[in-house]
């Protein structure tokens, strides 16, 4: 947290390249995180679907519930972790302006509601699924704008 | 403290919350808080086909945890340095017994299973401290916040 407190940081040799490895990597992480989930648990509803509740035509067997809570807890840490960091670069580098504000109230919402709409999902009821597929793209699109606007103001500001 | 930056801690605490929540219920699902069946799940079960867990075993499930915690204990309990409470012994009492907690939480496992199984109870207890004081820590920034005027 101490970058909140630096008066210029484009202007900080030292903060200035640690800020931008660290954006840099979360573009790569949250790039990777989209690939890793398409191959693996599924981006798209009807993957998903599949993913969580398994199909019986094709003898695929679902997610057991110590499995499901086990990948929800590890989201929630490094999903909380992303939007932080990412949330309070942003807002430093964009004075905290009302726009920068907005962005990052819908980025928190939506990753909020889609890391509670995936338990309902899976404990209560299917139609969730959708709900955590469009907050999913939404979270990462706006967490990739927020990381490449942070690092565009770090070096043309 | 800019009112940005407070709605980020804000957002941050629901997050820990519902970090907590799920890690309350893979506690009770894969452990259990009656002290008999948590020792089944560390010493094995005969009857339940489970088996007994070895050091090697353990330590693969607390190596992620030994990170997880201390990094956010630390994100947590920085947030303290800006609020009222800041140098207060209560303060730093509530850190250092949350410290303790995740330690004892992270390790009372190799305990159980190398020297007694006394030390379940040891595991339960720390697992409700750290629970509980989290939340302490979290109503306490919620508290400094809606306080601090800029």
């Amino acid at each position: 947290m101490k970058f909140t407190i630096i008066k210029d940081l484009s202007q900080d040799s030292m903060m200035k390249p640690i800020l931008s490895g660290l954006l840099l990597f979360t573009i790569l992480y949250l790039l990777s995180d989209i690939i890793v989930k398409h191959n693996s648990f599924g981006v798209l509803p009807n993957a998903i679907e599949m993913t969580l509740f398994g199909n019986e035509e094709e003898f695929l067997e679902g997610m057991g519930k110590t499995l499901f809570l086990e990948f929800w807890h590890v989201e929630i840490f490094f999903i909380m972790m992303v939007v932080f960091i990412s949330s309070t670069i942003y807002t430093r580098l964009s004075n905290a302006s009302k726009s920068a504000v907005v962005i990052v109230n819908i980025m928190m919402i939506s990753s909020m509601i889609s890391l509670i709409s995936l338990p309902i999902a899976y404990f209560l009821s299917s139609y969730f699924i959708s709900v955590y597929a469009v907050t999913f793209f939404i979270w990462h699109f706006l967490a990739l704008y927020i990381s490449l606007f942070s690092i565009k103001r770090l070096y043309y500001a | 403290m800019h009112k940005a930056y407070k709605i980020s801690i804000i957002y941050f605490s629901l997050f820990v919350l519902l970090l907590l929540t799920s890690g309350y219920m893979i506690f009770e699902l894969k452990i259990g808080f009656d002290a008999q069946r948590a020792l089944s799940y560390y010493m094995g079960n005969e009857e339940s086909f489970l088996a007994a867990k070895t050091n090697s075993g353990i330590l693969k499930i607390t190596l992620g945890h030994i990170f997880g915690f201390a990094l956010l204990s630390m994100v947590v309990l920085h947030f303290l340095v800006f609020t009222k409470y800041r140098n207060k012994m209560f303060t730093k009492t509530l850190i250092y017994t949350i410290l303790i907690a995740q330690f004892f939480e992270i390790f009372t496992p190799f305990l159980i299973i190398n020297v007694s199984e006394v030390f379940i109870y040891l595991k339960i207890i720390s697992f409700f401290v750290y629970m509980g004081l989290i939340p302490t820590v979290l109503y306490l920034l919620f508290d400094s916040i809606v306080q601090i005027k800029n």
